[in-house]
């Protein structure tokens, strides 16, 4: 019999576990995790990439290199709007001139927007297995997915307010449970016992507290190591941290149907990739009085390097500041440190002469 | 009985500045030297200058600001009752000086940072991000190129008429066109003042890029010192910009009057310019992280580490960290 394949996706925050659960569930194959980011993936990535090209590339570069060293076969590479399209038949170029032998999977290929084109490029992962099975599990990870996201999103805004320390805890346990679900019953009672622990924790919350949105390019917001745990800062110092932008919102969930037309007033066009949905995330924060906005981006992201003028707009429209953070392969947070204490400090004090 | 004193002190990158104030702000004692790339021995060398300008039967420090690049660093040292970002340390030593100021615009030595405020309030700020383009290190290594003194730059920029038009957008740029244009025999003055331009261009198109700058303008950071940057700012915002005498000292001022509204208090005396101090860069090891630690050393015992990422750093020093506190 032949042996199963060795699948490996890139690191990318913790949507990993969905991919392992599609992989192992649904293709009957063997997933590797690569270890988790770090300076060395980063170190990696940036040494055989082309030097200007955007952090997102390099890190997960990097994470292909740890993920072929950990014994996979298999890479995969999701498609994107913007330059991400391209990153997989670059990667995978670098890849083989680096001397690795393996199979790639390059989704963007078969992104012609029909779903069981998707399916049709992961059937190599396993050629004889059901496609029921397959179609299966990929909707069963979408659950997953959107579970993560709701958790995810419920510990930011909650666990800088969390005396006991605990919210921590649920989190990493939520987390492993995912990993480890074997079937969707698992993943409905890992989400359950993960809400109903958050809820048996009394917060202490004040009646009015400082809410900041976050928008910005789909991988540097999305991932925390990539931004230097920017969430997790924020919320310790005592913030309510909100991020609409992942990929729940952005692939799953309908949403609003057109944001183009909704954002009318600060921008006609789409300026590519995440730009629209970051220029409708900020107006919807800004609409429900939002106390700052930051913007993540990595150095050299086009549609967000666009959109800045238009943010700047936005802010002056509804009185909102906005924090602009722009991300390269950093080793110090000593600088994100004073940038973010600095706006803290300005939106309590905004807030305070409000009350 | 001795009255009560505050202490704000500033460690930027390039310069070091302290003051002590009173319970109503008035200035105590102010100094303001190099850092010469030695934060401790700086903030050491400044302690010394400040208690001899010091009646210290009259005055009791009961409180101390750090704040700048090092504030950490130097927090820990002198025991600071409030370590605070510098953005924030001048937004309240302008804003309390000057109530009505609308925008603050503040130069330092190795950033740059644009502040906007209402009704005496910090409502937005921007500070340089990716470029040093525009500050004060590029004016430093400018003179030196030249072969003047960067303090005497602003005289020269005064006496030109007609200043060379420099590149403003990379200082790598900035500085072959410079060179070029010296080659090409243009007079001292009009380089010198097409300098000062430069740093403002550069400054408005990134720090203030789509800020509003409303009048009045304060100006401060030490290129404020530099009349040339000033007359290149008020012919390029067009309305009159404002430097105050101490507004080098800000920053420092910023964080005593927060150490002054906090309510900590904590006796400070002068001890601590006769110890002796080391940092250490660790590595912690503790995963592939390899997470830069800095620990510091006050006569060789552990007082204080950061830069760790996760609790697997902080229960290695810690225990090194108790350890020393209890014995």
């Amino acid at each position: 019999m032949r042996q199963q394949r060795k699948v490996a996706l890139p690191r990318f925050g913790e949507y990993n576990c969905a991919l392992k659960y599609i992989v192992e569930q649904g293709f009957e194959a063997r997933c590797i995790l690569p270890p988790p980011l770090s300076r060395r993936s980063e170190d990696l990535g940036a040494r055989n990439s082309p030097d200007l090209v955007c952090t997102p590339f390099k890190t997960t570069l990097g994470s292909m290199i740890e993920a072929l060293e950990s014994g996979a076969d298999t890479i995969i590479m999701v498609p994107g709007g913007c330059r991400l399209n391209y990153f997989g038949e670059l990667q995978e170029q670098i890849l083989r001139d680096l001397g690795y032998t393996f199979d790639f999977i390059n989704l963007s290929m078969y992104n012609t927007g029909k779903k069981t084109d998707i399916l049709k490029a992961l059937k190599v992962m396993n050629p004889r297995c059901s496609m029921v099975k397959a179609g299966k599990a990929l909707y069963d990870a979408a659950q997953m997915v959107e579970h993560l996201d709701d958790i995810t999103s419920l510990y930011y805004q909650n666990c800088g307010f969390d005396p006991t320390g605990t919210y921590p805890k649920i989190y990493r346990k939520f987390l492993s449970d995912m990993y480890a679900a074997h079937s969707l019953s698992d993943i409905q009672e890992g989400f359950r016992s993960a809400n109903h622990a958050f809820a048996d924790v009394k917060l202490h919350k004040p009646h009015n507290p400082i809410r900041i949105g976050l928008i910005g390019d789909y991988f540097t917001v999305m991932d925390p190591f990539s931004n230097l745990e920017l969430e997790q800062k924020l919320a310790d110092m005592g913030v309510e941290v909100h991020r609409l932008m992942n990929v729940s919102n952005d692939m799953l969930r309908s949403g609003e149907k057109n944001k183009q037309a909704s954002i009318f007033r600060f921008s006609e066009y789409s300026m590519g990739a995440s730009s629209t949905t970051d220029i409708w995330q900020a107006q919807y924060f800004a609409e429900r009085g939002f106390d700052g906005l930051i913007q993540v981006k990595s150095a050299f992201c086009m549609p967000e390097t666009d959109i800045m003028p238009v943010l700047a707009n936005l802010s002056e429209t509804y009185k909102i500041p906005v924090l602009y953070l722009t991300y390269d392969s950093q080793t110090s947070d000593v600088g994100l440190m004073t940038r973010l204490e600095a706006f803290y400090d300005m939106v309590d004090m905004r807030k305070k002469v409000e009350r | 009985m001795a009255e009560n004193a505050f202490l704000g002190i500033d460690v930027g990158s390039i310069s070091t500045k302290a003051v002590i104030i009173d319970e109503s702000n008035t200035i105590l004692a102010q100094e303001y030297i190099w850092t010469e790339g030695n934060p401790i021995g700086a903030v050491k060398r400044l302690l010394g200058h400040l208690e001899k300008q010091f009646d210290r039967t009259a005055w009791q420090i009961v409180g101390v600001g750090a704040t700048g690049s090092a504030r950490r660093l130097v927090g820990s040292i002198v025991g600071a009752t409030v370590v605070k970002n510098e953005i924030t340390a001048h937004a309240v030593g302008t804003t309390t000086f000057h109530p009505e100021v609308r925008t603050i615009l503040e130069i330092g030595g190795q950033d740059s940072k644009i502040i906007l405020v209402e009704n005496g309030i910090a409502v937005d700020y921007a500070m340089n991000t990716l470029c040093a383009a525009g500050t004060g290190a590029f004016l430093t290594s400018q003179a030196r190129r030249l072969g003047i003194e960067v303090e005497e730059m602003g005289a020269y920029a005064l006496r030109s008429s007609h200043p060379t038009m420099i590149a403003a957008r990379c200082t790598v740029f900035a500085e072959s066109d410079l060179v070029h244009k010296i080659q090409m025999g243009h007079p001292r003055e009009d380089i010198i003042a097409g300098v000062c331009r430069a740093v403002v261009s550069n400054y408005i198109n990134n720090v203030g890029k789509g800020k509003k700058i409303c009048s009045p303008v304060v100006f401060q950071g030490g290129v404020s010192k530099n009349e040339g940057v000033v007359r290149a700012f008020e012919d390029l915002l067009k309305c009159p910009v404002l430097v105050d005498e101490i507004g080098h000292l800000m920053g420092a001022m910023g964080a005593a009057i927060l150490a002054r509204r906090s309510l900590k208090r904590t006796v400070f005396d002068f001890s601590v310019g006769n110890m002796d101090f080391i940092t250490r860069e660790r590595s912690c090891g503790g995963c592939s992280n390899n997470c830069e630690v800095i620990c510091v050393y006050r006569d060789g015992k552990m007082i204080d580490f950061w830069g760790n990422r996760c609790e697997r750093g902080a229960a290695k020093l810690g225990g090194e960290l108790s350890e020393n506190s209890r014995g």
